[in-house]
């Protein structure tokens, strides 16, 4: 087994970015990112038309991708430093993820896609059942909390409705009470009157978890639900021509 | 390895979601599995049985030709001697002190497609099958008379003859001989007790009954204006001047060779002895070819088996590649994503050897009464033996080589996709 990367789980700063490069091969650098900082618990809305680079910084803040030069660290602890494998580790320890659409696995009961963050990492496991007695108790409260009822959680996820499915995709991105959850455009699916709701609701449960935010979306209309607003066009210094 | 059921228990999930087109590969898996153990088996005791045509015959005799033709004529009654052997040398040779006993055999005549062969008494005593087994009778007892004849149980059966009915022979091996030996009918005596070799599709006589039939005969004809009676016949000397070949037994095995050498030598009449068993051997290399082609047809079968496999993961991965960025998203490892793969194909070719080998149970069970009384080969319903679980287990490896493939490309695209999916 990878050994379990070490980050401050009291660290101030969840995220934190300094002079950041990143070019996929052959072509001219898509970030340049000179600062940026995500503080414990903070909700960040990041704007940003598609083509600039935004999945590009998430999956390089997730520890998919490395960065070229500069640092990235989450909780105190150097991405560049931790091998792939840990990186693997340190994104199911501490990280949950919502995307725009298909998130969840369609073979997967509604609270077994739920759990699924807790079968790849112990701690969110541990966590998870800590809250709620068991880490299934823990995944019926937090969906009821996101409006998924038990009559929802009985269906098969390929039945449920593309709201419904962006909030139990929230549900399992904060199972465990993960330190920073990334939204990718969760909403851009969503009719309009939903997206508020759904944005509501899992600011909620963001913060009864602790967890920092760090919300993407090209609809601006939406920055004002959070604490804090960025266009990544204004702390990007690179040409904007790529995904 | 916590992340091993994991895999497990997703792979298993994720096959029961798309539980039509797993069926349909576990099907296609199965039916070729069972093809290739069934004529596995098929082979075995097509083997043992063709092996076990006759036994305990020390020596067989006949006139100088082939090794294999005289095996073929004499034990398995297909084609023709090509001379006979003079009385005198069969009585010369029997009466040798290494001889524990003799059993002549008359070919020539048939009766309705079936050979019919003339003998005496002791080839109900000695002639062996299936190493250790005699002739029994359902029904009468050896031939005693002249005229009387003994059904081998296919004769009895499809010609649906009894104790008691009368039958004609006729002259020539073919099953539409117009020249019949119809002025000296035979009856029924006795009927034997099926025995899955050539045996059952015999029809028994006495050689004085054979000698009877041709008396008013020359070279295939009947002679023109001459007619023997069968009550006249009786009347007359009817030891045989000769005949087609002989079986011995011999004392002691070891003596066969000697006796062999000294038949083959024979100075009176070109002779020619065999050992039943090499020559068996000889003929079953012949039949190699079949054997090796059915086995090598239902090994092609388990490969496009296989392929189908692989089609359909290959097919399906474009669609999952979403599912692969989810697992990727919640801290799936990339070869997290390649085991998956692997773990569904191997758990496909499982099922489908699990169900093949049950479908060749079944299919045993079903068939076995069919195989024995048509073809005369035994196949006992039995649970897979040691080589037919190595099949099973040499499938599932190959499934799980050939998943390589898909996985690979999964883990490939895992790595690429990251978090997005670039579909």
């Amino acid at each position: 087994m990878v050994a379990d990367p070490q980050p401050d789980n009291r660290a101030p700063t969840v995220v934190g970015i300094r002079d950041l490069l990143f070019a996929w091969p052959g072509q001219p650098p898509v970030l340049d990112i000179a600062e940026l900082n995500i503080a414990r618990g903070e909700r960040v809305f990041l704007a940003g038309p598609s083509g600039s680079g935004k999945s590009t910084l998430l999956g390089l803040i997730g520890g998919v991708l490395t960065a070229d030069s500069g640092s990235i660290t989450v909780l105190n602890q150097e991405l560049a430093a931790l091998s792939v494998a840990q990186r693997d580790r340190y994104r199911a320890d501490y990280v949950g993820f919502v995307f725009q659409l298909f998130n969840l696995l369609p073979f997967l009961s509604v609270v077994d896609n739920v759990l699924l963050p807790c079968r790849f990492s112990a701690r969110r496991h541990e966590r998870a059942a800590a809250r709620s007695g068991t880490v299934d108790d823990e995944a019926r409260r937090l969906l009821s909390h996101l409006d998924v009822t038990a009559d929802l959680m009985a269906r098969k996820v390929t039945e449920l409705s593309i709201g419904q499915q962006q909030r139990v995709a929230a549900a399992r991105a904060l199972i465990g009470a993960p330190e920073l959850l990334i939204a990718d455009e969760p909403t851009s699916a969503l009719d309009h009157d939903l997206r508020e709701r759904f944005i509501h609701l899992l600011l909620d449960e963001c913060a009864a978890a602790e967890s920092a935010v760090l919300f993407v979306s090209h609809d601006m209309s939406l920055g004002s639900l959070f604490d804090r607003q960025l266009a990544l066009t204004e702390i990007n210094r690179a040409g904007h021509h790529n995904g | 390895m916590g992340s091993l059921s994991i895999i497990g228990s997703l792979a298993h999930k994720s096959l029961r979601n798309r539980a039509s087109t797993a069926l349909l590969t576990v099907l296609s898996i199965a039916i070729s599995i069972a093809l290739l153990i069934g004529v596995e088996r098929i082979r075995t005791e097509a083997r043992s049985s063709f092996a076990s045509t006759i036994s305990g015959t020390d020596l067989i005799v006949g006139a100088r030709g082939g090794d294999i033709n005289l095996l073929l004529y004499s034990v398995f009654r297909i084609g023709n001697a090509t001379n006979n052997i003079s009385w005198e040398s069969y009585q010369d040779i029997t009466s040798r002190p290494v001889v524990e006993w003799a059993i002549p055999i008359s070919l020539g005549d048939s009766h309705r497609g079936f050979r019919v062969m003339g003998t005496n008494q002791d080839y109900f005593r000695f002639y062996k099958y299936s190493r250790t087994r005699t002739l029994e009778f359902i029904a009468g007892e050896p031939f005693d008379g002249v005229f009387d004849a003994v059904l081998g149980a296919d004769v009895a059966a499809e010609l649906d003859y009894a104790i008691g009915d009368k039958i004609v022979i006729a002259h020539g091996a073919g099953s539409t001989s117009f020249v019949e030996h119809d002025d000296k009918p035979f009856i029924v005596t006795g009927i034997l007790k099926k025995t899955g070799t050539p045996v059952d599709r015999t029809v028994h006589v006495t050689l004085e009954g054979i000698e009877a039939i041709h008396i008013d005969w020359q070279s295939g004809m009947r002679l023109p204006g001459q007619s023997v009676s069968a009550q006249q016949a009786l009347q007359m000397e009817l030891q045989p001047e000769a005949i087609t070949a002989f079986l011995l037994g011999l004392k002691s095995r070891v003596a066969a060779f000697g006796l062999l050498r000294d038949i083959n030598e024979y100075k009176e009449e070109p002779l020619l002895a065999i050992i039943p068993g090499v020559t068996l051997q000889q003929l079953w290399e012949l039949i190699r070819v079949v054997e090796i082609t059915l086995l090598a047809v239902s090994i092609c079968v388990v490969i496009a088996g296989l392929i189908g496999m692989l089609s359909a993961i290959l097919t399906s991965l474009n669609e999952r590649r979403r599912e692969m960025a989810i697992l990727r998203a919640i801290g799936a490892r990339p070869w997290h994503v390649l085991l998956l793969l692997v773990t569904e194909s191997a758990l496909l070719a499982a099922a489908g050897a699990l169900a093949g080998m049950a479908l060749i149970i079944g299919l045993t069970a079903v068939a076995a009464p069919m195989l024995e009384q048509r073809f005369g080969i035994f196949v006992e319903v039995q649970w897979p033996g040691a080589f037919e679980w190595l099949i099973a287990l040499v499938v599932v490896a190959a499934a799980i080589v050939v998943s390589l493939w898909p996985a690979w490309r999964a883990y490939r695209n895992a790595l690429a996709d990251g978090l997005t999916i670039r579909v």
